[in-house]
């Protein structure tokens, strides 16, 4: 008689386990498979049996029904529950995302975990074939071949989940190192713009200074433009909405940094930035800030007289 | 000396584009020898209606032509959409006038930055012409 895929694994799971990991650390370069780092063990040791609870989840043998045509009854052996075979599907995706992440960390590809998942079907193919040499089923190999393919596939999606996470976590991260709100002095802050300063990157930058302004308690606020190629009417907008929130909270605004092709530019486009104070460079920006908090920087010798 | 124009034909689909635009119009101007403030008007100015087609059309293009003769050398650059159209272009060329919240600068700062302006609208195509003229 022929043995369930489930009897096979049963007697043979330790043993598939050892079999698996001990190939993975030791691939050799002509087996195709790239060694498993070390600190990839102890997850693949978990995935191992995340698969092998779902491989025990094969369909009760009816003849004339392909795997997943198999339903539910089956008279000698209860098909699992419906909840309980989610909550395995979970617990399997879970192993593999965090392995995949993991692999991610230490600069692996798709491809090596693919790898390794294959081998290990690999392995279990055999030991089905070996048990079962005179009568091999055809459903569970059809079984098996259908639980990799889907591992396969959620493989595939947790590694674009995550270059996805990796992607937005950059893009993010340049949004914030391109808005530096810095604290200059005592009461003052300056926030240097640089680039392409578009609606999205505008509200992110008043954000931050409103926020900076609160809680520094900020007097004065130097915003330097030397970094922004082109003040068109829509950059010109951003910055007097920026301005006028800024003033909202109590803090003044000195510009700086605009060069004199691009006041020329201003003036003919119409644009005056209102009461705001202007200074061409930011050296003049900041003593005038200075000034306006009633400070400012002097000789050392100055107070030895 | 009738040297070759040079003819750079961008198309405006999304806001990057509005940066590849203006950044071609400057380098053309830098090419040709204009001076900063001339580079920086002209590529304002296309900053300016490239905007305008992403914003109220949503797709267009940006011809950018170089003309060098004994009379000096010329850049002009034809911003077009096949878009409404603008309705009252008298309405669309004053100061002030936006139907979209901005500061309503956009056309008429873009004739003032240049030394030519032309502007022709109706529904399914507007296009504006726009150069900058240089003595040899
Ligand atoms: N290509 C276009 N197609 C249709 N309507 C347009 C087009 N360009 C401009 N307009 C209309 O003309 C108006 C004036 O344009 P203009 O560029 O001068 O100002 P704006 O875009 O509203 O503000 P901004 O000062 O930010 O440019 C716009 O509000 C819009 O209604
Ligand atoms: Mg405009």
């Amino acid at each position: 008689m022929t043995l369930s895929l489930s009897q096979v694994l049963s007697s043979h799971q330790d043993q598939l386990l050892n079999h698996w990991l001990h190939d993975l650390s030791q691939a050799a370069a002509d087996s195709g498979l790239n060694p498993a780092h070390p600190e990839l063990m102890e997850p693949l040791r978990a995935l191992f049996w995340a698969i092998i609870a779902q491989l025990n989840q094969e369909p009760a043998q009816q003849p004339n029904q392909t795997p997943s045509q198999a339903s539910a009854h089956a008279p000698d052996q209860p098909a699992p529950l419906a909840s309980e075979r989610s909550e395995q599907q979970a617990a399997l995706k879970t192993e593999l995302q965090q392995l995949i992440a993991k692999q991610a960390r230490l600069q692996r590809n798709l491809s090596d975990t693919l790898g390794f998942l294959l081998h290990l079907k690999h392995l279990v193919l055999k030991a089905l074939l070996a048990a079962e040499a005179h009568d091999p089923t055809d459903r569970s190999i059809l079984w098996l071949d259908h639980c990799f393919e889907q591992i396969a596939r959620q493989a595939f999606d947790s590694a674009l989940a995550e270059r996805d996470r990796y992607i937005s976590e950059q893009s993010l991260s340049i949004m914030e190192l391109s808005t530096p709100v810095l604290r200059l002095w005592h009461q003052i802050l300056l926030l240097p713009l640089v680039g392409v300063i578009d609606t999205g990157r505008a509200r992110q930058v008043t954000d931050h200074l409103l926020e900076a302004i609160a809680k520094y308690e900020a007097r004065v606020t130097v915003i330097d433009l030397t970094g922004v190629p082109i003040i068109d009417t829509s950059v010109a907008q951003h910055i007097m909405k920026t301005v006028d929130a800024a003033r909202l909270l109590g803090s003044r605004v000195v510009l700086t940094g605009i060069s004199p092709e691009g006041a020329q530019t201003l003036t003919k486009l119409g644009i005056r930035f209102g009461d705001v104070i202007s200074r061409a460079s930011l050296r003049a920006g900041i003593a005038e800030a200075l000034l306006i908090t009633g400070k400012r920087i002097s000789a050392m010798d100055g107070g030895a007289r | 000396m009738n040297e070759p124009a040079s003819i750079e034909r961008l198309p405006i689909r999304t806001h990057n584009d509005i940066v590849t635009a203006r950044h071609a119009a400057r380098e053309h101007s830098a090419r040709l020898g204009f001076g900063r403030a001339y580079q920086t008007r002209l590529a304002t100015a296309v900053s300016e209606l490239t905007r305008n087609v992403i914003q109220y059309v949503g797709e267009g293009s940006c011809l950018i032509e170089d003309q060098v003769d004994a009379q000096g050398c010329s850049i002009r650059v034809t911003v077009e959409d096949h878009g409404p159209g603008i309705p009252d272009l008298a309405l669309a060329m004053a100061d002030g006038f936006s139907t979209s919240g901005g500061l309503g600068a956009g056309l008429p700062g873009t004739r003032r930055l240049v030394d030519q302006f032309q502007i022709s609208s109706e529904p399914g195509l507007t296009r504006i012409v726009i150069s900058i003229h240089k003595a040899p």
